[in-house]
């Protein structure tokens, strides 16, 4: 068995360090580019979302590579990425690619057995004894959780840093670097080491630099290549990053819906304004936004792919939350015909609203 | 002494002057024909009598103000929704809304108290910018700068689809094929954008007065009497509609000059230098970047396109 995935912002780092434990073969397939998302767009229907067509071309990609199974997620929830694994097995069937799909989901949505019955399809796979399994699937959280954090804090520091550029050279040389290690362990030390380095860049605490917290659908949010690298080009503004949905996120999160403790904070804070889980993270989009506030954010930049439910839901709620928080928020919407100019002009265009809002910089000659 | 502003459209480049004061002291207005670099070389001939001292600052903006930016070394670049409403802020504090249609997007900005609260730029649709009349008026064989005349001659304009330029555009010939007189169909085409960009481009948004309207299709008093119909008020076009992206530019440029900061702009005389762009296909990692280098007399000053910054902090270095 050779397994490929779906790229997921850091999740192929835990992918790999989880499978290079378990012994398996895998294929990673090539970061997200221009060629993933041009095969993607050319066998999926048209009006389905970014994410979808990107992974398409993520699995052939893969597959090209040598792999013969696709593992993926499932959520059947009522977003579309629910249905996403069926529609996809159809497509690569139809284009003939003899593959196997094992799609993880949630134990309360197809039953516990069901769930364990799919955990043995790869662990079936492997030659490793159940306590080097369990350790291997150990070490995957462990990576996710650590690059995840190390991206969080790369992503408050480059507001305040000395040496302008150093933490996204830090973050960028870490993901180069633990990707070509292929010991689980020494990658969870690498990353240690990478922890302790981000914390130690020199800052300035005197800056007042811009904070924008980013909301919206978790994929085009968490997966760099689908919002046209927004928070590298925020980090090069030096503009401070807040997001909460991640990799990471999203693995306690689906831990912890089992006994409906999952993000209180969010529920809480989205109850004014929607208070039922409408599908996708439309909830959590409406109640991060309220939470961003809180936390000091000076606006919020809301993105999701062309078509997304869940998002045009709170897109039509954000205005008022926006009007009764007194903070600017921002929609951008992406597929694969969006332009990068006019992406960049309204990035810029918020920040310097938010700049001279923040400075209440009325123009100098007035 | 002057402060240069350049906004490199579309469409169209725009250049100008201002002194002190604010004063516009010269200006250039040309087609950019999707050559920008050679745009602003023939605007810069233009304005040779100037010389480099004179200029304290320069900015650039529009939807080339990267690529201007490296060719005149301007101080200050900008998107140009800043330097329109900088531009319509010095010239009346009073703005609260700007209608902004130029050559290839539309945009509407709301301010209060001095600062822009919020904006939106069309996503979807070319219909309502000005190529779009451009080819109209071209298609009916009027000259662009009467489709406003025609607009206003007609007292029962007809209703055409409005949401898609190609859809509009089939409309329009439809309805001359059943006969209907061209100015009624000019002044219904007004109409329909208007009608388009208020309800897509302005959805949700307050458009408080008083509403400027700047931007190339500024210049079509039809279009303007069609967003007074719609509104219900006065909507004004200020003097230098068109120039309002470069004017805005320049006054940042003063902003940045009165920081205490150094120019680094280049002088007129870059209208004489070849200035060249290469693409890379560059195959450092799998990201896979289209890299466009920018060469001054055959030498590199600037590479845009790299996400890791490879490429452009060759230049920094050197």
């Amino acid at each position: 068995m050779k397994v490929t995935f779906p790229h997921f912002g850091n999740t192929f780092f835990a992918a790999k360090a989880a499978f290079d434990g378990l012994g398996i073969d895998y294929a990673v397939p090539p970061l997200c580019n221009k060629e993933a998302l041009e095969i993607g767009s050319y066998y999926s229907p048209e009006e389905m979302c970014l994410p979808f067509k990107i992974m398409i071309g993520n699995y052939i990609q893969g597959i090209k590579e040598g792999a013969d199974t696709v593992l993926t997620t499932g959520s059947c929830g009522p977003c579309r990425f629910g249905e996403y694994c069926e529609l996809q097995m159809d497509i690569l069937k139809k284009l003939g690619y003899d593959v196997d799909f094992i799609v993880f989901d949630a134990p309360k949505a197809i039953g516990k057995e069901e769930f364990l019955r799919r955990v043995s399809l790869i662990s079936n796979a492997s030659s490793k004894s159940n306590n080097e399994q369990i350790e291997a699937a150990l070490n995957g959280l462990k990576v996710i959780n650590l690059i995840d954090d190390i991206e969080k804090i790369a992503h408050i520091k480059c507001g305040y840093e000395i040496n302008k550029g150093e933490s996204k050279k830090i973050l960028n040389s870490c993901k180069r670097e633990i990707y070509s290690i292929n010991n689980p362990e020494e990658v969870v030390k690498r990353l240690h080491e990478y922890k302790r380095k981000i914390k130690s860049v020199p800052i300035d605490l005197n800056k007042k630099p811009i904070t924008v917290g980013i909301v919206g659908e978790i994929y085009t949010i968490a997966e760099p290549f689908s919002n046209l690298y927004i928070e590298d080009k925020l980090m090069d503004y030096g503009v401070c990053i807040k997001r909460k949905l991640s990799p990471s996120w999203w693995v306690k999160n689906t831990i912890m819906s089992a006994i409906n403790m999952q993000s209180l904070d969010i529920r809480l804070a989205s109850r004014k304004y929607l208070p039922l889980y409408i599908g996708g993270h439309g909830r959590e989009c409406v109640g991060e936004t309220v939470l961003s506030k809180r936390e000091g954010c000076d606006g919020v930049i809301q993105i999701f792919p062309l078509g997304c439910m869940p998002e045009i839901v709170s897109k039509s709620i954000l205005p008022t939350v926006s009007k009764d928080l007194n903070m600017p928020v921002m929609t951008l919407i992406v597929d694969e015909m969006t332009g990068e100019t006019g992406y960049m002009t309204r990035i810029e265009a918020f920040l310097d609203l938010l700049e001279r809002r923040k400075s209440n910089n009325v123009l100098s000659w007035s | 002494m002057y402060y240069l502003g350049v906004d490199v459209g579309s469409v169209s480049t725009d250049i100008v002057l201002i002194d002190e004061n604010f004063k516009i002291i010269d200006k250039v207005y040309l087609k950019t024909k999707g050559r920008p670099i050679k745009a602003i070389q023939d605007g810069f001939r233009e304005l040779k009598k100037y010389k480099k001292e004179e200029i304290l600052a320069a900015g650039t903006t529009g939807s080339g103000r990267q690529i201007a930016g490296y060719v005149i070394g301007a101080d200050v670049v900008k998107n140009e929704i800043t330097a329109h409403a900088v531009a319509a802020l010095y010239i009346d504090k009073d703005v609260k809304t700007i209608i902004e249609i130029g050559g290839q997007d539309s945009k509407i900005i709301t301010l209060k108290d001095g600062v822009v609260t919020d904006f939106a730029m069309n996503t979807v649709c070319a219909a309502g910018t000005g190529s779009f009349l451009d080819r109209q008026a071209e298609r009916l064989e009027i000259p662009i700068d009467k489709f406003g005349e025609y607009a206003l001659r007609s007292d029962s304009p007809v209703r055409i689809a409005g949401r898609c330029a190609v859809f509009a555009e089939s409309d329009m010939i439809h309805k001359q094929q059943l006969g209907y007189c061209e100015e009624d169909i000019i002044s219904g085409l007004c109409e329909a954008l208007v009608r388009n960009y208020l309800n897509n481009l302005a959805k949700g948004k307050e458009i408080k007065q008083k509403v400027f309207f700047q931007g190339g299709v500024a210049a079509n008093a039809g279009m303007k009497k069609a967003f007074e119909n719609a509104l219900g008020f006065e909507v004004y076009v200020p003097e230098y509609y068109s120039y309002m992206g470069a004017v805005g530019s320049a006054i940042l440029a003063k902003e940045y000059y009165e920081k205490g900061n150094k120019t680094k702009f280049l002088g007129f005389n870059i209208a004489d230098l070849s200035f060249n762009t290469k693409t890379i296909d560059c195959s450092g990692c799998s990201n896979r970047c289209e890299v466009v280098e920018m060469l001054r007399e055959n030498k590199p000053i600037g590479f845009f396109g790299d996400r890791c910054g490879k490429w452009s902090e060759k230049v920094k270095a050197s």
